[in-house]
């Protein structure tokens, strides 16, 4: 299964204005905060987990899905949230902290919601799972189409309630996926010295489940994957389990130095840059011209320009707006 | 001003260094956690453990609290003395068996005959807009289940000196540091954290709570950053002609009472500030520990200028609205009415 | 003779200043050769500064000061 020509545009798109909006709330991030570094200060306070290199992931998985289906994300979100459609504004002015925020700037960049296209992201690892699950389940119970995909980093494969949540939705036979971004690293700690096996697809045995492993970052391998894995919840086979091996070009968390990467990983990686290769492949292939990639990124730039403004240019929340909201 | 031999540290490096120092003279002592060992811990507290201790005592784990809490309630019981780090006080969620019903229930279960001898190190605190699952104290979630010690330092020397009561206690203890004390480098510290510290090894008691600052017109009883929004507030007052009187906790489990009620007892009012939740934990505690004792010494109604009970808010606005800082505990002041 | 604590060189590659995130000494304190006596940071890692000599340190620049590489930010003597 090959994405068409539309959707490959439509990846492209995904994934450039992912690594824009990331290049820009990098900068904005730091605003404030030098030369003396601290979280607390500038316009975009906290932490911050950017997902440069891993928007093949992202697209290559929500090119399958639509507003009904229900994705939850974890504390490194913004690419997934861009390729499932959230409103880009006020996810822009959420991580702002704005008023004008996807929760009024009650949950920041580790906790954006949106109900439009089912959407939800969690700061504890591997917490996403359940949420997930519990959509695909509801959605059995309701007779009603749509699967739930939970993105999960490598490390939560390491926690209890992964297992739990792959459990529950393999014995029900729930319309859900697992998504693994292996990006190598939980925060200091490799993968390598925390995982018992090479390659936690294997793990969907112990669920009887399908598991995939996607080598190097491919956006159209992952979107060929998803793509099987996805028509399977659908046709109500149950859920998958894909891996994919993926880039963290940033840091953890914006801030830190990553001492811990051996010397020169850092540098091989950013050759393996999934967007001009992307680029360079659909030039190759004919499915598209330099002026339509061009514009494409042009445009896409702008969006995030026009996001980022409308953010900046949004009202702080009143300070009284921290004690409402709590109950429905 | 000459002073002779001064050493101060930031509580991070006083934790480390606490530890470093046991285990030289104690080879059942051992560190688990997440980010523990290359990196020296995200908080600095195991900064130079792994260079001088190496991987076998000195362990990165992977995202597993419930395995490797749970493992270390194990291995406490075996004859090690594990020092665990569990990241965020928030991360809770995903482990709390391991914590409350086996590390604290234990001794209990086995009436005695098997010891847990384990330090749970995790860290607490906001004001940074690190949002609601990273900013959380949830001291009164600890205080209030049995079984468990907590202490809450304020301060370098007392970082040092209840780590290594810690590490000594055969009971287990959650050593609950806070991130705005902890000179980190990546997050503002609050300055009076970082005090002189003894180079060599001393214990500071567990259970046992501190006149930080002597008094005789209000008491206000804190703890972790607390301490210091109550000594900023002590000086405002002074300014006002007011003598406050600040009780540093130092420990929440045992909770000593003794302290809190003689101070109160002497100056007649009670204001507690807490940054955790404000229903249903540690300010109540404390304010129920005076009045059922004796109503008589107060001259107004005791206050509380805790957190409301509302999830952490993001954005900066909120957030700042939300948190106990001088201004309020001097306003409560103000507000106290004669009884 | 006085000894000045300088922020190293070669620490880190960058042009960048570095902040003076802690003394762990006060002014007029008396230390070792050699002991821990700040902490600095440049945009993203933590060093360490160490007495060049023992004796009384007088520090020249406080806390949350932003230094260059090479800056004087006190002396021991």
């Amino acid at each position: 299964m090959a994405p068409t020509q539309q959707e490959q545009h439509w990846m492209y798109r995904n994934m450039v204005t992912s690594r824009k909006f990331e290049e820009t709330i990098a900068g904005v991030y730091f605003e404030g905060k030098t030369p003396v570094f601290s979280m607390a200060d500038g316009p975009i306070p906290g932490e911050m987990h950017l997902s440069d290199g891993q928007e093949p992931v992202a697209v290559g998985v929500c090119a399958h899905l639509n507003a009904d289906d229900v994705v939850t994300a974890t504390h490194r979100p913004h690419h997934q949230a861009i390729a499932k459609g959230v409103d880009l504004n006020k996810m822009a002015a959420e991580i702002f902290g704005k008023t004008t925020g996807l929760s009024g700037g009650r949950g920041g960049h580790m906790h954006l919601f949106d109900p439009d296209v089912n959407f939800a992201c969690s700061g504890i690892i591997a917490q996403g799972m359940g949420p997930a699950v519990g959509a695909a389940l509801s959605r059995k119970m309701q007779n009603k189409p749509g699967v739930g995909v939970a993105f999960v980093g490598e490390g939560a494969v390491n926690q209890g309630g992964w297992h739990e949540a792959m459990n529950l939705a393999a014995t029900w036979t729930l319309p859900f996926v697992c998504v693994i971004e292996d990006n190598a690293w939980g925060i200091s700690v490799s993968k390598e010295d925390s995982t018992a096996i090479a390659n936690n697809a294997d793990r969907a045995a112990a669920y009887g489940i399908p598991g995939v492993r996607v080598a190097d970052n491919d956006p159209y391998a992952i979107y060929e994957a998803a793509g099987e894995a996805i028509a399977r919840a659908r046709a109500g086979e149950g859920p998958s389990l894909i891996e994919v091996e993926t880039y963290r070009l940033a840091g953890h968390f914006m801030g830190d130095a990553e001492g811990y990467r051996p010397e020169g990983e850092k540098d091989a990686l950013f050759e393996k840059d999934p967007i001009p290769k992307m680029r360079a492949k659909m030039l190759a292939d004919g499915v598209a011209t330099e002026a339509e990639l061009d514009a494409i990124e042009a445009e896409s730039a702008a969006r995030v320009e026009a996001a980022i403004t409308f953010a900046r240019e949004s009202a702080d929340p009143a300070p009284e707006d921290a004690l409402t909201s709590v109950f429905a | 001003m000459n002073v002779p031999n001064e050493r101060k540290l930031t509580i991070a490096r006083s934790m480390a260094e606490a530890v470093a120092q046991e285990m030289r003279i104690d080879p059942s002592v051992f560190v688990m956690g997440e980010d523990i060992g290359a990196l020296g811990g995200v908080y600095g507290n195991t900064r130079g453990l792994l260079e001088e201790f190496g991987s076998e005592r000195i362990r990165d784990t992977p995202i597993s609290e419930t395995a490797f809490i749970g493992a270390a309630v194990g291995a406490a019981q075996d004859g090690m003395r594990p020092v665990v780090e569990l990241m965020f006080v928030d991360f809770f969620g995903v482990c709390f068996d391991a914590i409350y019903n086996l590390m604290a229930k234990n001794i209990y279960f086995s009436g005695g005959t098997f010891k847990v001898p384990m330090v749970l190190m995790t860290s607490t605190g906001g004001g940074y807009s690190d949002a609601g699952q990273h900013s959380q104290c949830l001291y009164g979630t600890f205080a209030h289940l049995p079984g468990m010690k907590v202490v809450c330092p304020s301060n370098a020397y007392d970082a040092k000196g209840l780590m290594t009561a810690a590490m000594r206690d055969d009971s287990p203890v959650v050593y609950m540091y806070h991130k705005s004390l902890q000179g980190m480098g990546w997050l503002a510290t609050e300055p009076g954290a970082t005090v002189n510290t003894p180079e060599e090894s001393y214990t500071v008691e567990i259970g046992k709570a501190k006149v930080a600052r002597a008094g005789s017109d209000v008491t206000i009883v804190s703890l972790g950053m607390g301490v210091h929004h109550a000594l900023k507030a002590a000086e405002q007052l002074e300014a006002d002609g007011v003598s406050a009187e600040v009780v540093d906790l130092v420990s929440l489990v045992p909770l000593d009472r003794d302290t809190i009620r003689a101070s109160v007892a002497k100056t007649g009012r009670l204001i507690v500030v807490d940054e955790d939740y404000m229903s249903y934990g540690v300010s109540g505690e404390i304010i129920a520990s005076v009045t059922e004792h004796d109503i008589s010494v107060l001259k107004a109604a005791p206050k509380r200028v805790a957190y409301p009970d509302v999830p952490i808010p993001y954005a900066r606005v909120m957030e700042q609205f939300c948190l106990p800082n001088p201004d309020k505990i001097v306003a409560a002041f103000q507000g106290m009415k004669a009884a | 003779m006085a000894t000045d604590i300088i922020i190293p060189t070669d620490l880190w590659e960058e042009d960048e200043d570095a902040v003076i995130t802690t003394w762990l000494v006060s002014d007029g304190a008396s230390v070792q050769d050699g002991a821990l006596i700040a902490e600095i940071m440049t945009a993203k890692v933590q060093y360490e500064i160490n007495a060049p000599a023992s004796g009384v340190v007088s520090i020249k620049e406080a806390a949350d000061a932003v230094v260059p590489k090479g800056a004087v930010i006190g002396t021991i003597s």
